[in-house]
Order: C-alpha cells, then structure tokens, then sequence
C-alpha cells in the first residue's frame, strides 16, 4: 500500500501537480478496500484530480499560485517561475467574429455538422479551385480565415489557479488540443516560465503543458449557454455603437 | 427498291442540319399535316455497312412527345386528399398538339424497315428517343432501331454518326421515366395540399396557385438563407497591426499573419511587444517561379456562371443562346458535365478554323505555330460529350449581339485552354517582429500567355519589393493598429446560385436554369439591380411568400430526429443519385421510385400534422408584416 507521501510525490514529478494533503487521505482512504497495485493508483489519483475542481485537490503554494495582481496592467512584463497548475474557467477565439461563431452553432442545430448533411454555403465564381490553390496566391492561410469549426483561434482563456485566482491568457502560438470544439471546461494546464504582459499570460508550447481533463459541473452550462451568452455580448456591441 | 430508313431528331432544326449534310445539300421537303413546325426531308444516302444505300426520310419531335398525368378521376382539386396522389394511378399520353407529330412518324415506320434516331445524347435525349421507338413500333412492329451518337452538327461529325449507329440506352430512358413520375405525384401532392390550406388563411393567395417542386424548393431554399444571413448580420470591430518600411525609395507594407483579431487588449499587447522588440528580423526570402493555371475545358455549369458574370445575361439566356449555337454548327453540344478533351479529338484543327477571326485569328495561328499546348484536364466527364468547345468559325456579322458575345466566349475559353499557363515571378519576404510574424509579397507577370487571349481572367504584377536578406535586422518606419468592421455578405448572385445548386447537388446542369427561372416565375424571388454600368450586379431577394414557405417549411421539421426541410438540399440530392443508380443499372426504376415516393411521403405527412407551422409563417409575413 503506497503512502500518502509517496503518492503525492510520485503525481507532483509526473503532472507538475502539488497535491493536497487532505485530498490524498481522503482518495487513499475510498480506495482502501481494494488492493489496487501502486501505479494503477497513481492513474487513478491523477485522473480525478483532472475532473476535480483544483482549489479542493491541490496545494496552493506559493510558487504554484498567480501573483495577487497578476491582472495588473501597468506591468509590461515578468516572469512567472511556476509550475503553477491552472483550470480554464472560459475559453473563446478571438480570431472569429462573434457573428460567425453564432452562425457556426446554428449549422450544428440544424444538424448541418453530420456527414453527408453539410450544406456548401459560399462559392468562389470566376476561380476554379484547384488553380486557386496551385497559384498559391493566397498562401497566408491563418487562423484567422477561420473556417468556422476548424479551431481557428488564436484563444483567450480565463484561468484559475488553486488559491480560485482567475487570470486573462491568450494563445500566442498554436497549441495541440487548445480549441472551442476539443478543450472542456475545467481542463488542466500547467504553466512553467511563462510571461506575462499587461496583466496577460502568454501561452506557448513551450510554457504551457495540456493535461487536459474537465469539471462535468462546470462544462455542460458553459456548453449550452455559449448561444446566448455570445448573442448578447454582440447585442451589447451593437448598444454600444449605437 | 432501296431499303427505306426512318430519322428522328429531338427539334426541326437538327433534323434540317442532319438531312443537308447526308444529302449534300439537295434534299425534298415535305410539310406534314397537322403541325408547321416538323417537316420531312427526302433523299437518299448511303450508309455503308449492312444498310448500304438507302432512301432516307429525316423527320423529327418537338422535345417529349407524350406526358404524364394522373387518371381522370384525379385530376380535380378536390377529387381526393392530395395524399393521395402518392399511389393515385397515372398514364402516359401523346400531348395532344403532338398527335400529327406522333402519327407522323407511326406512318413512315410503315415504310421503312429501319429507324434511326437522332435526338440528343443525353439522358433526356434517350427518354425522347424510346417514346419515338414506342410510336415506330406501334407503326410498325418489326423495324430495326438504332441511335446515332453525336455532340455537335459538323459536317464530318454527323457523317461519321450515321455510319457508326449504337443502341438506345434503357437505363437512361428508365431514369428519365422515375424522374418524370416523382416530379409529378410529389409536385402534385404538395402542391395541392399547400395551395389549398394557405388559400384559406391569406387574402392575398386566394387565387394564387402555391407550386411545389422538389428542385424549386431547395433552390428558394438558397436565396432565402442567403437573404436572412444579410439581414441577420451584425457588423463587429476588429484590429490588425501595419508594419511599413521605406526602403530604396518604396514603402513597404507589411501584412499581420494572424490578418486581424477581434480583442483590443490582446492586439495592443502584440504591437507593443513588436515596438519594444525595436527590430525586426527577416526570416523568409523566396523567390519562386509562380503560374497562373489556364481554365479547365469548358462544361455547362461554368458556362453558365461565367457567362451570367461576364457576359451579363442570366443563365437561362446564355443556355438559349449557346443551344441555337449548337442547332446552327458552330459549336459542340452545350449540356455537358466532361471537362477534360478526348486524346482523339483533333484540337489543333479545331484551333486552325479560327484563323479567319480578325479579333483572335491571328492568336491562334500563333498557337499552332509552336505556342500549341494539351489542355488541363478536369475530374469530370459523363462519358456522352465532349467539353464545349468551337466546331466552326462564323463570321461575327452573322450573328445577333447575345450570339456573339456566347460564341467568342467559348471560342476564347477553347483558346485559353490549348494556351501556355501565365508566368511570373513571385516573391515573398517573411520577418519575425517581437512575438508576430508579417510577410510582404511581390509579383511580377513575365508571360502573360493564355491571358492575352481569355480576357475574363486578370492577373497583374504587383509593386516591386526592394531588396531583402534572410537574417538581416532592419527598424520597421511605422507600426501601428488599424481598425476595421465585418461587413455583411453579399445577396445572392446567379452565378452563385448555379454554383451552390451544382456543390450540392441539386438540379442537373441542364435544368439548372429551369429551375431558377422557375422560382422567378413564381414570384417566390425577384431581381434586384444594385450599382450601374459594368459594376451592376443582379442580386437575388426573396419575396415575403418566399420566405414564409422556407421558413413554414423549416418549422414543421423543426425538433424532430431525422427529418429533413423541404428547402434543403438533401432530398432531392439523394433522388437524384438514385437516378444515377439507375443509369448504371444498379438500381430499377420501380425501386427507386418507391424507395424516393416513401421519402418524400414521410416529411408530407409531418407537413399536415403541422400544417399550422405553415400557415403561421404566411400570416407572419403576409398578413402582419405586409400591413404593420
């Protein structure tokens, strides 16, 4: 039977996770009864801690938490040493107008999204495709042509570390798995040396590893309101210019 | 006596340019009773082969000879439920103005002891063809049928036709026959179900048939959703960063990677981590040989959207005109889907009879003297014609202003494709500024080639970069954020409309046109000119009836698994690759019909459940709007 040190030890050199002591007593005491073999233990810890809510699972230390005014945008830039283990609260593309976004999910009301049941909505007259794409006039393919639902990004996220501080990131380059379509709400992230500028966390593969995971509680609401909650972001834009 | 043989073409005039060519030019002709239009021509001509010499009659319909309707007894509005009409019996009759044409024909089988028919070689044409067969056989039971296969009315062209005869294709015919008996009940069906109940809710529909079609619908379908995503767009702000460099006298402009993005914040964080980074670094510097692709062989589609974009006449215009082109010789059959040339075809002497042409005869004199290239070939071909192309030249003088302006189109596009590609020389330079990555591209046109002679195309050479080293450092003059707005798309264009029926599926490249002047008929869209001059663009705006039926329609499938609208795509595509099933034999066409009339039945029981979905709509836009 590991011990609750050794466990902790052996999730914190695996995932970068500082475990709270509280939580591992309390898993290895439900698991207790079975004899379950070390490893598969360890699997089994780490992944509930990916569908826990990080402020009861881990340790908020304080070279694993957000600086207090971490927000604070006179700070041109620093350095946050970590690893700080992060969930994502929001997660949007800035990359895609709001309008396309709310077009997009409706495709996928209407059940455009199956195979076979997508409908070709835009067509180039006077091109035909296959030279288009041979002339490589328009190389530059970005993210931001954003085909709605291919990922397109970059993305803002909202992140949270253990202590329940939030803090604004955003997607400097592309990062494996980091989409609208793939993340859930509650995912994992650990960050190690990242920068931060004007109170903004710079994401790169480099400094930002995916655990990936989710908090059901959290994602399923974040889901079925992102309709509405987009709707009435655009309306209070509109307000605004008007 | 020389055996007697029997032609039937598809219209009089095929018929008339058949008959000069077999006969050389002298030939009898003979009015028939009952109809001005078809005539029989006399001569006599000599097959070869097994026929040998023979006295000829070339004779022809007017398209189909015979409909399909229900029984008398259902034939009235309210003679039964319009549900009814799914199984109700049907027959096919002789239209009555085509009895002379029909007994035209039973009296010269008579007589001949073969019939050979000419109508056109497609799917259409080989249902036309049975229906002449079925009335030659009635005339008489033992003659010999065999179908000429042609795509254009050269003179060498039809010659070979009548010496290299092939059978009738039943599968096509079949698939022709589904067709025509699914349009009809499910037409019939929903068109009485939904002109009888929105009569009864809307004033203003009281006199007003409310057709179905399943073609029509999703066509509306498009201009409506087209419509709705103009009127429900909402313009939003988005910021971009502009990097610009003065360099050997020129200013350079740079464009941002990531185009533009919608986060204030985030971009200004991004600029300024560009200025404090100072300099930029040049981290891409390619040259590269670039091409502009001369077009594909021409099929109908493209003719059809090129030609309502350039020529500025709408499709069904341009099909008009490219047909009695065709009826006259000059160029190939225009319904065709192949866009890649046969090896046989001779391209260089269907290059070498535009020689006379003072606007591009000289062009391809050019082309045969060395600049002679093998077209592109597309992914397309259905196996019956060749891509539309020129067979002859004709003097410009001899053609009507629409007449010209489609011929020179095909002759130019037949041109362009038998041209060299356009060359340049393309350059591009990528630098690295704080965490963003911008690139400036340059490009100069060295062989304009295929573009001197198809002037639809442009391709021009762009300001000349300065000069750049990969690894250099250099200060960026000015970097800062630009503004813009998201603007809404465009209504819907013609051309457009061909090009999303044709992605999607519905409508065949000959029926295309139909179906959008159909939906015009109807007044379930109107044209609407905007701008002036060569800049106008006809844009396509629902009617409010057009929006109700899309949107009545769309409400009464609304939340249940599995159930398609009317006015999308999906049904009728599925139809029609069910013909598609039938033509290569796979499938029968009993099978299909019944496989499609149980489709088709499912969503019109939904619809009469729900029929409320549907009125409610027409009240909404008819009644409430129109007055509030």
């Amino acid at each position: 039977m590991a011990s609750a040190d050794q466990l902790a030890a052996q999730i914190q050199a695996s995932k970068g996770l500082c475990v709270s002591p509280a939580w591992v007593n309390n898993f290895l005491a439900s698991n207790a009864q079975r004899n379950i073999p070390a490893s598969a233990l360890t699997k089994t810890a780490i992944f509930r801690i990916l569908a826990s809510d990080i402020r009861e699972s881990l340790s908020p230390n304080p070279t694993s938490v957000f600086p207090a005014n971490i927000f604070d945008p006179n700070i041109r830039e620093r350095h946050l040493q970590g690893p700080i283990p992060v969930q994502v609260l929001d997660i949007e593309d800035i990359g895609a107008s709001l309008w396309s976004q709310v077009e997009a999910i409706e495709r996928v009301e209407r059940g455009e999204a199956i195979r076979g049941r997508e409908i070709v909505r835009t067509i180039s007259v006077g091109e035909d495709q296959e030279a288009a794409d041979n002339n490589s006039t328009a190389n530059y393919t970005t993210g931001a042509l954003n085909t709605p639902g291919s990922g397109g990004g970059p993305h803002r996220l909202v992140l949270q570390d253990a202590n329940g501080q939030r803090a604004v990131a955003v997607e400097m380059h592309n990062i494996e798995g980091l989409s609208i379509e793939k993340l859930s709400i509650g995912a994992k992230l650990v960050l190690r040396n990242a920068l931060v500028a004007r109170g903004m966390i710079l994401l790169h593969p480099a400094c930002a590893t995916l655990l990936g995971g989710k908090i059901e509680a959290l994602d399923r609401p974040w889901k079925e309101g992102r309709k509405a909650r987009i709707l009435e972001r655009i309306s209070a834009v509109g307000a605004e210019a008007s | 006596m020389a055996r007697k043989v029997l032609c039937v073409a598809e219209k009089p005039a095929i018929a008339r340019a058949v008959a000069t060519h077999l006969s050389g030019g002298s030939f009898q002709t003979h009015a028939i009773r009952g109809n001005k239009y078809v005539k029989n021509y006399e001569f006599d001509f000599n097959f070869g082969g097994p026929w040998g010499n023979c006295s000829v009659t070339v004779t022809s319909v007017l398209g189909h000879l015979t409909g399909l309707d229900f029984e008398r007894q259902y034939k009235g509005w309210l003679s039964c439920p319009p549900g009814a009409l799914f199984e109700a019996p049907v027959k096919e009759e002789v239209d009555k103005d085509k009895l002379p044409i029909a007994e035209n024909i039973r009296n010269q089988a008579k007589y001949s002891k073969a019939l050979f028919i000419w109508t056109d070689c497609d799917r259409e044409g080989e249902h036309i063809g049975t229906e002449v067969l079925n009335q030659a056989k009635s005339g008489n039971n033992r003659i010999e049928v065999k179908r000429a296969k042609f795509s254009n009315t050269e003179r060498a062209h039809v010659l070979r036709a009548a010496r290299e005869p092939i059978d009738l294709d039943e599968h096509q015919a079949n698939a022709v026959a589904a067709r025509i008996e699914l349009d009809l009940r499910i037409g019939a069906a929903f068109t009485r179900l939904q002109t009888l109940q929105l009569q009864a809710v809307v004033a203003v529909l009281k006199e007003k048939v409310i057709s179905y079609g399943s073609c029509q619908f999703p066509t509306l379908g498009f201009v409506v959703d087209r419509y709705l995503r103009v009127k429900n767009f909402k313009p939003e702000t988005f910021w971009s960063i502009k990097v610009m460099l003065q360099r050997e006298g020129k200013k350079v402009n740079f464009l941002w990677k990531r185009v533009h993005l919608f986060d204030r914040a985030a971009v200004t964080m991004m600029l300024e981590r560009c200025l404090v980074a100072k300099e930029a670094k040049v981290t891409k510097v390619n040259q590269k040989p670039k091409s502009k692709w001369r077009p594909l062989p021409l099929t109908t589609v493209d003719l059809q959207m090129m030609g309502s974009r350039y020529l500025r006449m709408d499709s069904q215009t341009v099909m008009k005109v490219a047909e009695a082109l065709y009826t006259k010789g000059f160029i190939s059959y225009p319904r065709t889907e192949t866009d890649q040339f046969d090896k046989a075809i001779d391209l260089q002497k269907l290059v070498e009879k535009q020689y006379p042409d003072s606007a591009w005869g000289q062009y391809a004199r050019d082309l045969i003297e060395g600049k002679f290239r093998t077209p592109r070939s597309g992914r397309h071909n259905d196996q019956a014609h060749p891509p539309i192309h020129p067979v002859s030249w004709v003097s410009p003088s001899s053609l009507n202003a629409n007449e010209k302006k489609v011929y020179e189109f095909v002759v130019r596009r037949f041109l362009a494709c038998c041209s060299e590609d356009a060359k340049g020389q393309g350059t591009e330079i990528e630098i690295q500024y704080g965490d963003e990555t911008f690139h400036a591209n340059g490009l100069i046109v060295l062989e304009r080639n295929y573009l001197d002679v198809y002037v639809y195309d442009k391709w021009e050479s762009s300001q000349q970069l300065p000069t750049f080293e990969k690894g250099e450092l250099f200060e960026p003059t000015e970097a800062n954020i630009a503004e813009g707005k998201t603007t809404a798309p465009s209504f819907l264009t013609e051309p457009e409309l061909i090009g999303l029926m044709d992605a999607n599926g519905i409508g065949t490249d000959a029926t295309m046109a139909e179906h959008i002047a159909k939906i015009k008929e109807r007044e379930y869209v109107v044209v609407h000119k905007r701008g002036s001059g060569r800049n106008a663009v006809e844009e396509l705006i629902p009617t409010r009836l057009g929006i109700a039926l899309v949107e009545g329609y769309d409400n009464v499938v609304a939340g249940l698994p599995n159930s398609i609208s009317l006015s999308k795509p999906f049904l009728r595509k599925e139809m029609e690759s069910r013909m598609l099933e039938i033509c290569s034999g796979t499938k029968t066409r009993q099978e299909v019909v019944q496989q499609s009339l149980d489709m088709y039945r499912e969503v019109f029981i939904h619809t009469q459940r729900r029929i409320e979905m549907l009125k409610t709509a027409c009240r909404k836009y008819l009644v409430d709007e129109a007055t509030g």
